[in-house]
């Protein structure tokens, strides 16, 4: 897949069409009618497309309607989606396009969607930077030792301590997508050391911003997870990836290593991170994102005071939903009526 | 006789030349996009004549000060003979962990420390006047007093070296007034002030006291972050602190303004967007534009008190202001105040008026301030480090009479 065939908020250049459009849109919307950041959607005005139905559940659509016109695209937004979206696309068989508005498609994964043959598109590089931000302050967090800043504060303590440069140390990406890249780029600005884990290791060859690049074998991960001062998940929830972090993994973590995930919380195995949280395996960790959401308030987690959890809102800018709409709206549905190439081609079997 | 027309014309040549250099600094275009808005009327900040060593610094500026990232070791063994002795006094604790190498270890071939006391007691005039005490190492915090003493006393005194990167600890009438040559520590504690900026402003942006309190109370709420991608550094004072603050904003995709006494060395700058001169009108239009303000300057009599009422008002709306130069620069009154009533959206202090910060200070209870006991540049190491390029670095120049790095501004304090 070339490099072209994927979006970058930051880098990619907005495209301006001119040739004439060839195929209709016939949109369905498994979205939230309320979603504000939809409204640019469901307003209408699209070039060559038109919104049919917008629903979260299987009553809400009228199947014989939406045959009967043609229904082409589905756009998915509502985190409820995977139930309708099979039902959906077992009734229609005109589907041929599913947009994920968001990076993610683990909640919408199905048997029936990967064995489809329709087109899938994510929101993948829309969310990037910010995760990139948020991981750099996970590891200052660490570095400076915020927690004990706070603490000295509450207890108006004015105690010098030596704190961690960030330059010089090793930051482990498992995962090194696009969020995994937004985020090694920046911490080569810090002059860190950068070591990535990917399914496919040689599409890193010559990489600027990577030191070295491992395939993703269990041996390879005790490896990087071995070098690294600090770990970061970045990678998709899918059935190769799920509880890839086990106790091994962590027991294989280099002394005083810090671990931050912005992928999937199912791709740890919870109990033996927690595990290596108490026993000092691990120095601590950056959750945004945990196995269960909302984090259940008898988890362990909470009270631990060497962990960092964010509500799985670190990419969540007030506008970042409605520019995903907005990538779908002006990125993608363009190319589509037109018979063009779609970007952020999502594999449905490796599920990302 | 014509040797000594020779060398009067040769100095009067020098002399013209360092002079024409002063004006064209004064009156260099600036031909950047970005200095349009640095109006002619704000260049008075130039009118204070820089040294000669800064005039010279404008052509190989790069070598003449010392960058722990980016400069390269120079090696000196055997490679040039040294043409005099470095008869070291060490204005030290004795005990400073740092400095044992200093105190006991290998010295570059030529130099020695002679005596190492931190108040004038502990020191024999009559002794390092005989030894030829010709260099002063500084590292105790309370070496004003000594120095300015040692200064008037010893007079074969011809270098001081400050561990630190700030002076404002040692300034003196003495020490402005005496011939010696005085340099510090600039370029070796950046990286890690970057680092702590970029927390700073992060801590704010993603609203970390937030997820702390909702951790406390195990409330699982999502809430909007805010990018720092796009928005604006403003930082007053832009050395290598400064710069290396500048550096790290870039990589985040910020825009960066800068203020500096000297604007034209900033010309073709690419980390910075925008600079402005040292004055308080070009002062209050950065903040007026920053989301994020770093105070990088160093402490001196024109910089103390010089982010005010004033100052604060003009800031924009939700702003944060980060201190990593020296708490007396800001009126801590006018401060405090805006972080209670605005415009200010918080403040990241490793730097305060008075250190320690004493108990009674409202900074202590004010919920927006982030507050460090002048520690961010603080690693195991940064001490060693700063000692080390003393004797790595400058004492094997000053032996051999090479113009030594980080050569310091007496007279503008820095």
């Amino acid at each position: 897949m070339s490099n072209t065939q994927y979006w970058n908020r930051e880098t990619s250049t907005i495209k301006q069409y001119s040739t004439p459009v060839t195929q209709q849109a016939n949109i369905i919307c498994i979205s939230d009618p309320n979603d504000k950041a939809n409204q640019k959607l469901y307003e209408g005005n699209l070039e060559g497309a038109k919104i049919l139905a917008i629903g979260s559940q299987m009553s809400d659509f009228d199947i014989d309607l939406l045959r009967a016109s043609n229904a082409n695209v589905i756009f998915a937004s509502h985190p409820n989606s995977r139930e309708p979206l099979k039902m959906l696309l077992q009734e229609i068989p005109s589907i041929q396009w599913i947009h994920c508005r968001s990076a993610g498609i683990d909640s919408i994964a199905s048997e029936e969607l990967a064995s489809s043959s329709v087109l899938m598109t994510n929101a993948k590089g829309a969310f990037s930077s910010t995760l990139a931000e948020y991981t750099m302050m996970a590891i200052a967090y660490f570095a400076k030792d915020l927690p004990r800043l706070l603490k000295q504060k509450d207890d108006r303590n004015w105690e010098k301590y030596c704190i961690e440069e960030i330059r010089g140390k090793t930051l482990g990406v498992v995962g090194y997508g696009d969020i995994g890249r937004a985020a090694a780029k920046l911490a080569k600005a810090y002059g860190m050391t950068v070591k990535a884990l990917r399914r496919n290791p040689q599409h890193s060859q010559d990489d600027p911003i990577c030191d070295e690049v491992y395939s993703n074998d269990k041996t390879s991960l005790h490896r990087i997870m071995s070098e690294s001062d600090y770990i970061l998940c970045a990678a998709p929830l899918t059935p190769e990836s799920k509880g890839m972090f086990d106790e091994e993994a962590f027991a294989s973590a280099k002394k005083n290593c810090v671990f931050i995930n912005v992928g999937r919380g199912p791709i740890v195995e919870e109990s033996a991170l927690i595990g290596a949280l108490k026993n000092g395996h691990l120095k601590g960790a950056a959750l945004d994102v945990v196995a269960i959401e909302p984090l259940p308030k008898d988890s362990e987690l909470w009270d631990l005071p060497n962990v960092l959890i964010s509500p799985h809102n670190m990419d969540m800018t007030e506008t970042f939903t409605q520019e995903a709409t907005e990538f779908f709206i002006e990125e993608n549905l363009p190319r589509f009526v037109r018979n063009e190439l779609l970007l952020n081609p999502v594999d449905k079997v490796a599920g990302y | 006789m014509i040797n000594r027309l020779l060398i009067c014309i040769y100095f009067l040549v020098l002399s013209s030349l360092t002079a024409s250099l002063s004006f064209e600094s004064l009156s260099l275009h600036f031909t950047r996009r970005a200095f349009s808005t640095v109006s002619s009327s704000t260049l008075i900040g130039l009118t204070t004549s820089t040294t000669s060593t800064s005039t010279l610094s404008s052509s190989n500026g790069e070598e003449q000060y010392w960058n722990r990232e980016t400069s390269s070791r120079k090696q000196y063994q055997d490679s040039k003979p040294i043409s005099q002795m470095a008869n070291i006094i060490c204005l030290s604790d004795p005990h400073d962990d740092a400095n044992q190498r200093l105190y006991h270890g290998n010295l570059p071939k030529g130099a020695q420390v002679i005596a190492v006391g931190s108040e004038i007691d502990h020191f024999d005039i009559g002794k390092l006047k005989e030894a030829n005490a010709n260099v002063i190492f500084v590292s105790h915090p309370k070496s004003r007093e000594p120095l300015a003493k040692l200064i008037q006393q010893v007079p074969s005194i011809q270098w001081i070296h400050s561990r630190s990167a700030g002076i404002d600890f040692i300034t003196s009438n003495e020490l402005s007034n005496c011939g010696a040559m005085v340099t510090n520590a600039k370029g070796c504690f950046s990286s890690t002030l970057a680092e702590y900026t970029m927390m700073a402003i992060s801590f704010f942006a993603k609203d970390l006291p937030r997820l702390l309190k909702q951790k406390h109370s195990k409330t699982w709420e999502k809430y909007c972050v805010e990018e720092i991608r796009g928005k604006t550094l403003g930082i007053i004072g832009y050395g290598d602190i400064g710069r290396a603050a500048g550096t790290l904003a870039k990589a985040y995709g910020m825009k960066v303004i800068a203020l500096r006494r000297n604007p034209q060395n900033s010309q073709g700058d690419p980390i910075c967007d925008e600079v402005y001169s040292n004055d308080k009108t070009s002062l209050c239009r950065l903040v007026s534009k920053s989301d994020y303000i770093l105070c990088a300057a160093p402490l001196t009599p024109e910089t103390r008190g010089l982010i005010d009422e004033k100052v604060f008002s003009s800031a924009k709306k939700n702003s944060v202001f980060i201190n990593v130069g020296r708490g007396p620069i800001v009126e801590e009154d006018a401060l405090i105040e805006a972080l209670k009533n605005g415009p200010l959206k918080g403040a990241a202090l490793d730097v305060v008026a008075t250190e320690p910060l004493p108990k009674d200070s409202e900074l202590w209870t004010l919920e927006n301030v982030l507050l460090s006991p002048h520690n961010m540049d603080m690693t195991e190491t940064f001490m060693h480090e700063a000692t080390e390029f003393f004797i790595e670095e400058n004492l094997p120049r000053f032996l051999r009479n090479d113009p030594l790095l980080n050569l310091v501004d007496k007279v503008a304090g820095y």
